[in-house]
């Protein structure tokens, strides 16, 4: 009964899926300080390998696709770099001055919203109350959001010098590092190896460059639609936007939070805003959904809802922000591997079953 | 050591051979006919050489298949339901089938000799068709032309069988 068991191919699948799983478990804790670097590399090779390919077919040899293909990449950073970050800087300290009156004025309107309530209903609510409650914990979160963006700050230095280098010896050496990684199984797990390798790579390559045009189209038409709105920080609010997009479902909502917020700071508060800054975020859904995702991302993850929902939460729990982005591609990439595997050892199961009888 | 024969090239002749070697196979096959040496020989750097010893299953039929096969070395046996449908040397080529389709082998293939076979995957396939269109569509055409030649071969051999 129990050699039944371990010889049943699920059964098995768990037991080879489990050991992949240590081992990549195993490599995250042991590169957990470069685990942003290599994750932003990976993102910059999917989106930066065709080119190299362009070159390396001109002629180029790989490692001169390779040093062109830095090149591009630094030109391009140092380019936004000195375009975006003196607006960039400039719309921060906007907000920063902002804020303080934001929260006065979220603040008062709590405490009138209470009288109200106490007014009308004849209800005894203590200032220390439900809403009072909501109000501080919104407070706590917007200071921890402003300490946690200059920690950003800080480590975005490091990240400036090592990405490119990790993204530049990526597009050199990944596909011979893979070649002979893959070329160490044995010669009966060689095609599903590989099979398992390209069905994640494709997948992984699809979303990885469809969410970045996607954010970029989100973070283009939100700040068109704050700057419309007379916001005095638009490029801002619209690049978190673009930024919380590269999180499925739950990111748009957390994209309204700060322009709502700006809108309710506005004394006395003008509602219609409120509602224009919540459309804007809807609309440019709405356009993401109808036009972009279709034609960018479309079946580039096959995964059910709940299952983004549920991990989105679970990882955004264990790993924060950058747990809630990498959320998706990891559950799928952990269900074709354990497809694949699956796949592979219930054939050769049913081969040995016929072959016995 | 003389100077005409430095470290360097000692070091990658071996590998140069091998892909000079396997690049002169498959272009005698119909697979690369109308294709460039060049294009061929950048293709066989990509793919995968695997040594097999005797009387080991290259892979059975019902195995997720995902590349052609060229033998560069040794012989391999093709079998379905255990009867020997062909049996294949040095230069020869098998598998086609999964360099097209994402369906299950059709056959066992075992070595019956000590063999070296060079793996071309259908990834790679498609990647080179991305990279080379035309050249890629070419590839297409003579596949098609070696599967149609196929099945007319096995139409002959089914109607001879009835009549």
């Amino acid at each position: 009964m129990l050699q039944i068991l371990i010889q049943h191919p699920l059964s098995k699948t768990f037991f080879v899926f489990s050991v992949i799983c240590t081992v990549l478990i195993l490599m995250a804790v042991l590169l957990a300080p470069l685990l942003i670097p290599i994750i932003i590399a990976f993102t910059l090779y999917a989106l930066l390998e065709p080119i190299s390919a362009i070159f390396e077919r001109h002629e180029l040899s790989r490692n001169a696709s390779s040093l062109s293909v830095l090149l591009i990449l630094v030109a391009i950073g140092a380019l936004s770099v000195s375009l975006l970050l003196p607006h960039l800087s400039m719309q921060l300290s906007t907000l920063q001055s902002q804020l303080p009156v934001v929260w006065q004025s979220i603040t008062t309107m709590g405490n009138d919203f209470n009288q109200h309530i106490t007014a009308s209903l004849n209800l005894d609510i203590q200032s220390s109350g439900i809403s009072q409650h909501f109000f501080n914990q919104v407070d706590s979160w917007g200071k921890s959001a402003l300490i946690e963006g200059s920690n950003l700050l800080i480590s975005l230095s490091v990240l400036l010098v090592l990405v490119p280098i990790f993204t530049f010896f990526l597009v050199r050496d990944f596909r011979s590092f893979r070649n002979n990684l893959l070329d160490k199984l044995p010669n009966s797990s060689f095609e599903m190896g590989w099979l398992i390798y390209y069905r994640v790579a494709h997948q992984l390559q699809g979303y990885i460059r469809g969410i970045m045009i996607q954010s970029a189209i989100m973070c283009v038409i939100t700040t068109i639609g704050f700057y419309i709105l007379g916001f005095d920080s638009p490029f801002l609010l619209g690049l978190v936007a673009g930024t919380l997009n590269l999180i499925p479902y739950v990111g748009p909502l957390l994209a309204m939070v700060l322009p709502v917020l700006l809108a309710l700071g506005h004394t006395p508060v003008e509602f219609w805003l409120v509602g224009a800054a919540v459309s804007v975020i809807l609309i440019a859904q709405i356009i993401d959904n109808v036009i972009v995702i279709p034609a960018v991302i479309a079946n580039a993850v096959n995964l059910h809802p709940l299952v983004v929902i549920v991990g989105i939460i679970v990882f955004g729990n264990l790993f924060g922000f950058i747990g809630m982005v990498v959320a998706i591609p990891v559950i799928s990439t952990l269900n074709i591997i354990f497809c694949g595997l699956h796949q592979g050892i219930k054939t050769r199961y049913n081969l040995k079953l016929k072959s016995s009888n | 050591m003389s100077p005409q024969n430095p470290l360097w090239q000692n070091l990658f002749k071996h590998k140069e051979d091998r892909t000079s070697q396997v690049t002169e196979m498959w272009m005698d096959t119909p697979l690369f006919d109308k294709i460039t040496k060049r294009e061929c020989r950048d293709l066989v750097k990509t793919m995968h050489p695997r040594f097999y010893k005797k009387g080991e299953m290259v892979f059975n039929s019902g195995d997720i298949g995902a590349s052609i096969v060229l033998i560069r070395s040794g012989a391999i046996e093709i079998k379905a339901t255990e009867k020997l449908l062909a049996e294949l040397t040095s230069g020869d080529f098998f598998g086609e089938v999964a360099l097209i389709i994402d369906e299950p082998r059709t056959a066992d293939a075992i070595a019956c000799e000590d063999s070296e076979l060079i793996f071309f995957l259908r990834s790679d396939l498609k990647e080179w068709i991305k990279r080379s269109p035309k050249s890629g569509a070419q590839f297409m055409l003579n596949i098609a032309t070696v599967l149609a030649a196929r099945l007319r071969h096995t139409n002959i051999l089914l109607s001879m069988q009835n009549s």
